[in-house]
């Protein structure tokens, strides 16, 4: 992998199989704007264990296949940290998702970021912070960058 | 099939673990917003006492009515 991977995980109350999200998601990949390097699809149950769903019929059948290696515990790992998610730092798949829901997990590498990020490593920056606006601060940043044109 | 998931470090774009210059992370913040319940008061150190909060939690929880609660509290022995 040469850009940042990202995990992204969207939940639905019950699957939709209207593919809308793949679609968005190829688009991008076609761009060359991202890598979408797989997905799976889960549900957690009422009792907290999360299963994969099947790939949605016509994809590709590997589909969620190295999501699945990637994101579960091999039974010789010790890379698990601890369970609960109490430290900021570490999260699972168990976080994300709640009981009863079901969720698309996509990884996703940014290609478009891969330049970025190479330039802060040889410029010796480090990033501090990084977030999503909220709704709220969205209005108000559209509001300002309209008052300033 | 069962998936058990397995803890990930959670880093920023660049790779590096985010740091929050002192400040709280995310999850912390999201903590001190969201206090937990206090913990529950020590238990009652007598016997009645014991039996007092047992029927004050079946009043609360709607096993018994307040003219149950009212009665069998006053066939608690002092």
């Amino acid at each position: 992998m040469t850009g940042p991977v990202q995990v992204l995980v969207v939940g639905f109350e019950e699957y939709s199989r209207s593919g809308e999200i793949m679609a968005e998601l190829t688009k991008l990949a076609d761009a060359g704007v991202v890598r979408l390097l797989d997905v799976l699809l889960v549900a957690r149950n009422e009792d907290g264990r999360l299963e994969t769903l099947p790939a949605p019929p016509g994809s590709d059948p590997d589909l969620g296949r190295l999501a699945t290696a990637f994101l579960s515990e091999a039974e010789d790992d010790d890379h698990r940290i601890g369970q609960g998610g109490t430290d900021p730092a570490v999260w699972s798949l168990e976080d994300a998702v709640p009981p009863g829901g079901a969720a698309a997990v996509a990884l996703i590498e940014h290609m478009w970021a891969q330049p970025f990020v190479q330039a802060v490593r040889r410029s010796g920056g480090r990033m501090l912070d990084e977030t999503w606006l909220a709704p709220d601060d969205l209005e108000l940043l559209d509001r300002l960058a309209e008052e300033t044109r | 099939m069962l998936l058990v998931p397995k803890q990930l470090l959670r880093v920023g774009m660049t790779g590096d673990v985010p740091y929050y210059g002192g400040r709280l992370t995310p999850a912390q913040a999201y903590a001190a917003s969201h206090p937990r319940p206090r913990p529950a008061a020590p238990a009652p150190r007598t016997r009645a006492d014991q039996q007092r909060a047992a029927l004050r939690h079946l009043l609360d929880t709607g096993v018994i009515t307040p003219e149950e609660h009212e009665r069998f509290v006053a066939r608690v022995a002092p």
